[in-house]
């Protein structure tokens, strides 16, 4: 969350002490008011997502039993196997006692690790968490920095535009494999698959190797992890940012051109206080909608990713789930992907009543 | 020469001569912008100058360059126009200075103010800081909204824009063009957006800061009424050039040029006549794109020869500091001012004879019932909106909050009333466009309601024609295909447009062939009563005339009632048999036309009546403004402004009923302390 507060950064700070009033004004009753929105959405979908998997697994004519153990087995011993994991029981009842658990952090076992899921995720999760956080950061500096690019009058910004667009019509692993294919074979630059290179990684406390390795004071770990971040997070991040881009450079064109920015010249204001302190923080909000938008094409583009460069994420742990029908397994990434992409948007709206006082009113 | 010499010398402004030199001056300014390929001539050489505290009102219709003109003094021409000419703030061409050199003029000696206060300001940064940025402190900032009459100023420094009202807004907006006090503020429509008693309260304070201030306004507006009130002197502007300029009393009442005289005798006020037609100026105003060589104005002036289409005219001096552009003599002139317009047709006449007995009729709506068949009867309908969005919570807006009208067959009935007194929602519950939260709204026939909206070019979809959107309620009401072309075309004919526009669409259309065609579309079919929600009020003075000719023709024509929703009552008074004053959800006044706007009883008509600019009329500003319809007050809810309030008018309890006076038909009145004469 941190992470992308930062990526608003040039918004925030010319808000200055506006924005540190209206933090003041969120934290009110509103924002406890859309948090509450925001659980019970969060449960609602939690359930309906649960209870699509449940349903996909019902119509599956893969047999988790059949799939742990192995192709030899007897019949018997699958019947064995599905009572055992209570495959058999009522549709209502399997669902129940999945619901159930869920409040305690029992997401089942997998049936392919033999493990809790809870705890299963707990260790590919930092990997993708370290990913798509990047990802989107990097996705709104780009935005940012495609939208001023491509307005201001240069001769080269019809061509960036041109580039752009092929760029972003370009799904997430051909950007991945062209950039493997340039920046790692080609020109040697930059790492092409894992997280680190180094052995003696510092063991915690979050799992994000950049934060880790600053706690630890590791900055080798710290440029390592890094470098290893660039070229995944760049192929997740370019379709989104051009979109969030073209939204941005076209609200501050708007904004420009409006009213107060027209007052805000008249009293003598260079072009560069009218943008900085009156264009900018009426400029963000559709550029925000848009991010909160594009994170869920991110995370389907996270899962893809992750198999190119071999990144040890929860998209490695779903590749191999899916081929075994490891359904608590996937109905546990399903459901963190949906709660995360509830977060990331009830963040974006938080972000936006930060930036227009008038949208808690 | 046969003005008032006296008259003259009251009005003129201080002369320059004593003041010195002029904060501003323009000389021979040529604006011209490209827009798709066309040379569009905004202004083709305007001279003018500002003497130092003095109020100059700059006049005209929308496209007559004004707002242009006040643009070009604040270096602020956006879209990169050729211009060429002068245009000199405090010895500095706001055409040609650089950058830095104009913004060191906005930021000394100048002070804007525009039409909308709520887009103007900043909407997420809080009023202290804008106004900070302009004054240089806080304890300034406070200082300046105290000056324009801001209540607890210190408090509405923390304040966000849309925690503000209209008015408030606007003098935020004042109080940031006067700091630092500037030579010279600019204010482009400044009480255009603003309610009727709010803008009486705007004016007077413009007025007051020159005083106190000493600095000079330049006043851009299209409302005659307003530029009376407070400026010293008048520029009239018609496609891109001063047609007239001198002494506001002199140029407003003794006009010596045509056009000036048709602006100022197509306007309405409380004093026109109601029996006769509008006096609409014919035509409309050229397109910039395609200027005439000669006058402006002479395809549209009955006084018009071929010795005007050459060459501009040169203005000339025709009474001391009053100049014209017209070749024609000034007696002839006059002579047009004085004409009694016999030529007229007829047929245009608003009010008819016929509905007054229904008029009559339909009195004492409120209680016992009426046996007239009515177009329309409204019976205690409420409407409450939940108002708030996205994390805040949502609070009831009671939009109406008890309102009884009857419209009689054939009757036109104005509903008047300032922001937030529920006439539009009124009359979209009578359209069936929204449903009542209580009460019961009935029609008198199956032809039911049509609406005629305030912008009707964005009513218009874009992408069909004229004829497909006018044909459209013809199907629906089973008009056989063969019948359908005929009828259009007769519909056209009707509102006064030509057959041709059955085949343009709306873009391509003038506001004022729009609102016909708003109209055409309302009465292809002719309703039981045609609905009106503010369709004069976009259009320049000219049209609006006209579209108000139109309708009472049409009314009459085709014998439909009309609900017309107007703010300005002096559009209301010529329109309508009757006048509804609508406050904060409900009626409080309603009566004839004439009995509403010459013998106005009660206290909020009387501060609506008199707050209407006109010439000669010095209103006494009503206090306060318009409360809130999220929170209306106890009791009448006009208390709070109300001069002859007493205790019990705030009384929870209280509920002020309409009421008649012994005697008296027509009237009601819902006020617990008249002052009955």
């Amino acid at each position: 969350m941190s992470a992308l507060t930062g990526g608003v950064g040039p918004a925030a700070a010319t808000a200055g002490p506006a924005a540190a009033a209206a933090l003041r004004r969120v934290t009110g009753v509103p924002l406890v008011r859309l948090l509450a929105k925001r659980l019970v959405a969060a449960a609602v979908i939690v359930v309906a997502l649960a209870t699509s998997v449940f349903v996909l697994q019902r119509l599956s004519p893969l047999d988790p039993a059949k799939a742990m153990l192995g192709p030899g087995a007897s019949a018997s011993a699958v019947a064995q196997q599905r009572a055992k994991l209570g495959l058999d029981d009522p549709f209502a009842a399997q669902l129940g006692r999945y619901l159930v658990g869920l409040p305690q952090g029992d997401l089942g076992m997998s049936y392919r690790t033999r493990r809790p899921v809870m705890t299963d995720l707990g260790a590919f999760v930092p990997a993708t968490a370290e990913l798509a956080f990047t990802a989107i950061v990097l996705a709104l500096l780009l935005g940012i920095f495609f939208a001023v690019s491509t307005s201001l009058r240069w001769p080269g910004a019809s061509v960036l535009r041109g580039v752009l667009m092929a760029g972003a019509s370009a799904p997430a692993f051909l950007l991945g494999i062209g950039a493997i294919l340039v920046f790692y074979k080609q020109l040697g630059w930059l790492p092409a698959s894992g997280r680190s290179s180094i052995t003696d990684l510092p063991g915690g406390p979050s799992g994000l190797l950049v934060l880790d390795g600053l706690l630890a004071g590791r900055f080798d770990v710290v440029s390592d992890a890094l470098k290893h971040l660039v070229l995944p997070a760049l192929a997740i991040s370019f379709g989104p940012s051009v979109a969030i881009g073209r939204v941005l450079r076209t609200s501050l064109s708007s904004e420009e051109r409006s009213d107060y920015a027209r007052t805000a010249r008249a009293k003598g204001l260079t072009d560069g206080a009218v943008l900085r302190r009156h264009v900018l923080r009426n400029a963000v909000g559709p550029a925000l909608s848009m991010t909160g938008l594009q994170v869920g094409l991110m995370f389907a583009g996270v899962l893809v990713v992750e198999q190119i460069f071999a990144w040890p994420g929860i998209g490695q742990y779903t590749a191999q789930s899916i081929p075994v029908a490891d359904f608590p397994a996937i109905a546990g990434v399903t459901l963190l992907l949906g709660i995360g992409y509830v977060v990331i948007n009830t963040v974006v709206d938080i972000l936006q009543g930060l930036a227009d006082p008038r949208i808690t009113t | 020469m046969s003005q008032d010499d006296t008259t003259a010398a009251v009005a003129t402004a201080p002369p320059p001569t004593d003041a010195g030199e002029p904060v501003a001056r323009v000389e021979d300014l040529h604006v011209t912008f490209r827009r798709a390929g066309a040379d569009i001539r905004a202004i083709r050489g305007v001279s003018l100058e500002v003497a130092p505290g003095e109020i100059v009102g700059l006049v005209g219709e929308s496209g007559s360059g004004k707002s242009v003109l006040g643009l070009s003094l604040l270096g602020l021409l956006g879209g990169s126009p050729r211009t060429s000419g002068r245009a000199v703030v405090r010895g500095a061409d706001m055409l040609t200075a650089g950058a830095a050199e104009r913004r060191d003029v906005r930021r000394l000696h100048l002070g804007a103010v525009f039409q909308d206060p709520m887009t103007s300001l900043n909407p997420t940064m809080r009023v202290g800081r804008q106004i900070v940025e302009a004054a240089g402190s806080e304890d300034e900032a406070v200082r300046l909204l105290k000056a324009v009459g801001v209540p607890d100023p210190a408090r509405r420094l923390r304040a966000y824009p849309h925690e503000l009202s209209g008015g408030l807004r606007q003098r935020v907006m004042i109080a940031m063009a006067v700091a630092g006090t500037p030579s010279l503020v600019i204010a482009d429509e400044p009480t255009t957006a603003l309610d009727v008693t709010v803008q009486a309260q705007v004016l007077g304070l413009v007025k007051r800061l020159r005083d106190e201030i000493g600095c000079a306004f330049l006043l851009v507006t299209h409302d005659l009424g307003v530029a009376a009130q407070v400026v010293d002197r008048v520029a009239v502007m018609y496609a891109g050039r001063i047609t007239e300029v001198g002494p506001a009393d002199e140029v407003l009442r003794n006009g010596a040029h045509p056009y000036g005289v048709a602006l100022m005798r197509s306007r309405l006020s409380l004093r026109t006549d109601r029996d006769t037609p509008l006096l609409a100026l014919p035509g409309s105003v050229p397109s910039p794109a395609d200027p005439e060589p000669g006058c402006a104005f002479a395809p549209r002036c009955t006084l018009a020869g071929p010795d005007c289409t050459t060459t501009p005219p040169v203005p000339v001096e025709v009474a001391p500091g009053h100049l014209a552009a017209c070749v024609r003599d000034l007696a002839e002139i006059r002579a047009f001012a004085d004409a009694v317009p016999a030529e007229e047709p007829p047929a245009a006449g608003t009010s008819s004879g016929a509905t007054a007995p229904a008029a009559a009729a339909v009195a004492g709506t409120d209680d016992g019932p009426v046996e007239e068949p009515a177009a329309v009867r409204v019976q205690n309908a409420y409407r409450t909106y939940g108002v708030g969005s996205g994390i805040g919570r949502r609070r009831p807006l009671q939009a109406l909050r008890g309102v009884s009208l009857t419209v009689a067959r054939g009757e036109a009935v104005a509903v008047v009333g300032e922001s937030g007194s529920g006439k539009s929602t009124l009359l979209r519950l009578v359209a069936g466009l929204e449903r009542a939260d209580g009460g019961t709204i009935e029609l008198g026939s199956a032809a039911g309601a049509q609406m005629v909206f305030q912008d009707s070019g964005a009513s218009l979809t874009p992408w069909l024609t004229i004829g497909e959107l006018v044909r459209e309620r013809l199907r629906s009401a089973g008009v056989p295909r063969a019948e359908r072309d005929r009828r259009v075309a007769e519909a056209l004919e009707l509102v006064g447009l030509p057959a041709e526009v059955a085949k343009a669409r709306g873009t391509q259309l003038s506001g004022g062939q729009r609102q016909r065609v708003g109209l055409a579309r309302a009465t292809v079919v002719p309703p039981e009563i045609l609905l009106c929600d503010e369709p004069t009020s976009a259009l320049d003075v000219s049209l609006a005339a006209s579209v108000i000719n139109l309708v009472g023709r049409l009314r009459r024509e085709l014998d439909m009632a009309v609900l017309f929703v107007t703010h300005d009552l002096s559009v209301a008074r010529v329109v309508a048999d009757r006048i509804a004053v609508m406050y904060l959800g409900r009626i409080v006044e309603i009566g004839t036309a004439d009995e509403i706007t010459h013998r106005p009883r009660h206290p909020y008509t009387q501060a609506l009546v008199a707050a209407v600019p006109d010439l000669g009329v010095e209103p006494p500003p009503p206090s306060g403004e318009p409360a809130s319809p999220l929170d209306p007050p106890p009791g009448c809810a006009f208390h709070p402004r109300c001069p002859r309030a007493t205790a019990s008018c705030s009384d929870p309890g209280l509920d002020p009923r309409l009421a008649a006076q012994p005697g008296e038909r027509t009237r009601l009145t819902a006020c617990i302390n008249l002052e009955v004469s």
